[in-house]
């Protein structure tokens, strides 16, 4: 093999792309096994038509109830909170992206830029306002009226904010101090939940007033034309968003794909993890509790990581009015949601967990055993599921959701079983592709992300008793709280006795 | 330590056969040969981290690796360090004092920083640290915490000439302190400037 000479001479001149991609189009097809195309196609039909018929009846009562009586509050919360998320999604996966071997090789080479990010802004454009359009008709779904011509009219507003969206998280995409875009957001995604949650609450919210025809299709004209103005300049910027931001996107889309491929959720996880923590600037503290002896040090270090996330924390003080989104829904879904709640929050720490499980490394330079190291990562889970549990609970005592009883203790009863949810979970590791697959009449289906899913949430039985009084509708005694503590306090002991050891250091006893 | 009789294979590609090795306490060893000769493969099974086909291995009289009281004495450097999530360098080494019961002022935290080269990074998040930083914070963090035997491998590697002298002089230091050190390297000035033994694994191979 010889090197290619060196060029003397440095010129503007650019390659044309189509034909390039043309070529690795045609490599990649040679190098595909035959079927392997029709596979993927099967697999992503097959899991589309699984999900529709597994989900379609829960769907259609969110977005196409029997009686469309939501109220003014509720579509301009629905709207809010679909915007802001619609916006952080986009901006989280760029919107513009490339696949990994074209950021390799097609965008270190001299290839018209515009040409290149031109197919991949055409999806995210579409992508948006397929979006958009769904929002649209979910609106229209919950609150009426369902003609043909409100429907369609809906769909197409709802489509072009999708696009507007998309344009707007593409202009973030391409300056530096985007992150005030991103607070905008987030800040409009949480109007939009407070104002579900307020709908939830109160009884008799205005019903929705529809704009007159005319003014609808004023706005929508307008919105139409602000739209156009807005591709016809991205698709002229496309050259200037620089490549950093391009390969920090398309690193996100990779993973994204590896996740959903390999059914990995565990990647994303990583990752986003990854890139919380290297955009942050810290400072070190000491590791030292209160008291003379202190607390143990793993519970310190749990601690400072949560100080350290300080958003998240308050989305998760937040998120404790979010059962109140049940407030007319059956008592166990209440229950069921609490219980998740509980969960989700134990999970704000447990990072520390989902390392030491991967990589024993540190656990081993610890000499902690793993009994010492479980029972202290349990401590801070403990308290916030806990925490977020009576803030939640005592939510729907105030708001007459519940009958009246000590809500609040039920809540930190609640604790230990939605640490050891959190901690289990994370303690789950990679998922296990080698487990013996289903065999439906539409082909097989692999039991190892099955259970991955469920790991950690079968342990929210010990929660049980909360979830049969939620059920059953009655005022609160203490005796409930008393099997409740039981029940959890008994569970996260015999998960310690049965799951750790005092002679064994690593956190999963397989080796 | 002793090694009698070892055999490690992978699948049917043997590495080690019939190695036997003896450390004295208070000694440092370094292994020698060529890649794959089965260096790392060697100073895994002393560490419990690999189970060998037959053999046996003996550290502190006991078969190695799994319990608490193992890596309370030991601590190996052949699997790749993990890191946690939010926490700084320096951090990291006081996590490691304070879960030994050591005041890291005491123990010398910002000092050990500071001769690794690390002090200006006490604040990163080592993960963002460069390979050679990170081998650097490693050999730190074996160092700073109390052990009688340390399992090294490649220890110089991705250090510059200085680093690599200091660490040495730790070595030859912590030898002097009673501790035990086998390691696996292939540069034979450093394994002399921490006054080891110098040992080619394939000498060892069959040897009673």
């Amino acid at each position: 093999m010889t090197a290619a000479a060196p060029t003397t001479t440095v010129t503007a001149a650019t390659v044309p792309v189509g034909p390039v991609r043309r070529w690795i189009r045609r490599r990649r097809f040679a190098y595909m096994e035959r079927g392997e195309m029709l596979g993927s196609l099967y697999f992503a039909v097959f899991f589309v038509a699984v999900a529709a018929a597994l989900l379609h009846r829960q769907w259609a009562a969110v977005f196409w109830p029997a009686r469309p009586d939501a109220s003014m509050l509720f579509d301009a919360g629905l709207a809010a909170a679909l915007l802001g998320a619609l916006f952080l999604a986009m901006r989280r996966l760029g919107p513009l992206a490339l696949s990994r071997p074209a950021v390799s090789w097609l965008l270190t080479a001299p290839v018209s830029r515009r040409r290149l990010l031109l197919p991949s802004l055409l999806v995210a454009v579409v992508g948006g306002m397929l979006a958009g359009a769904a929002a649209g008709v979910a609106l229209v779904g919950r609150a009426g009226p369902r003609t043909a011509g409100v429907v369609a009219a809906a769909a197409g507003a709802g489509a072009l904010s999708g696009a507007a969206v998309l344009l707007t998280a593409l202009a973030a995409q391409a300056r530096s101090g985007a992150a005030t875009g991103d607070d905008v957001a987030y800040l409009i995604l949480t109007a939009g939940l407070a104002a579900l949650v307020a709908d939830a609450v109160t009884d008799a919210a205005p019903p929705v007033l529809w704009p007159a025809g005319r003014a609808f299709l004023v706005a929508g004209g307008a919105l139409a034309v602000i739209v156009v103005a807005g591709f016809t300049v991205a698709v002229r910027r496309l050259g200037t968003v620089s490549d950093e931001r391009i390969v920090e996107s398309s690193r996100t889309a990779g993973t994204l794909a590896d996740a959903v491929f390999g059914v990995e959720p565990s990647f994303v996880t990583e990752m986003l993890a990854k890139r919380y923590w290297a955009g942050r600037r810290l400072r070190s503290r000491p590791l030292r509790g209160p008291g003379r002896r202190g607390l143990p040090v793993l519970v310190v270090q749990d601690v400072l990581l949560a100080a350290r996330r300080p958003r998240r924390l308050l989305a998760l003080a937040g998120s404790s009015a979010a059962p109140l989104l049940l407030t007319h829904a059956p008592g166990w879904l209440l229950g069921v949601a609490v219980l998740l709640g509980a969960m989700a929050a134990g999970g704000v720490t447990t990072g520390t967990v989902r390392t030491d499980t991967g990589n024993p490394w540190m656990l081993r330079l610890l000499g902690l055993d793993s009994r010492q190291a479980v029972t202290q990562r349990l401590y801070v889970p403990g308290a916030l599921a806990a925490l977020w549990s009576a803030a939640a609970l005592t939510l729907l005592d105030l708001t007459h959701v519940v009958p009246g009883g000590p809500w609040w203790a039920l809540g930190l009863t609640l604790g230990p079983v939605g640490a050891v949810a959190a901690v289990r979970r994370a303690r789950a590791g990679f998922v296990d592709s080698g487990l013996l697959p289903l065999d439906t009449p539409m082909g097989s289906v692999s039991t190892g992300p099955v259970l991955a899913a469920v790991i950690g949430v079968e342990v929210l039985l010990l929660g049980l008793p909360t979830l049969v009084h939620l059920a059953g509708g009655d005022p609160l005694d203490w005796t409930t709280v008393l099997v409740q503590a039981v029940a959890g306090a008994g569970g996260a002991s015999a998960y310690l006795s049965l799951t750790t050891a005092v002679d064994r250091v690593e956190l999963s006893a397989r080796r | 330590m002793e090694v009698d009789d070892l055999t490690v294979g992978y699948g049917s590609t043997p590495v080690l056969t019939g190695v036997s090795l003896r450390v004295a306490r208070g000694s440092v060893v370094c292994l020698t040969g060529e890649n794959g000769i089965g260096k790392s493969t060697l100073l895994r099974c002393v560490s419990g981290l690999q189970r060998a086909d037959a053999g046996t291995v003996r550290v502190f009289g006991r078969s190695p690796g799994g319990t608490p009281q193992f890596w309370r004495a030991v601590v190996s450097t052949v699997e790749p360090p993990s890191w946690y999530p939010g926490l700084t360098t320096r951090e990291h080494g006081e996590l490691v004092c304070r879960a030994h019961g050591l005041d890291p002022d005491d123990a010398g935290i910002d000092e050990a920083l500071d001769r690794f080269g690390l002090a200006g990074h006490a604040d990163a998040i080592p993960a963002s640290l460069s390979s050679g930083q990170k081998q650097r914070l490693v050999l730190a963090l074996a160092l700073l915490r109390p052990s009688s035997l340390l399992v090294l491998d490649e220890p110089e590697q991705r250090l510059d000439p200085d680093a690599r002298a200091a660490v040495a002089a730790m070595l030859r230091d912590y030898r002097e302190t009673g501790g035990t050190v086998l390691m696996a390297g292939h540069d034979d000035g450093f394994a002399r400037a921490a006054g080891a033994e110098i040992v080619t694994v394939a000498a060892l191979i069959g040897t009673p």
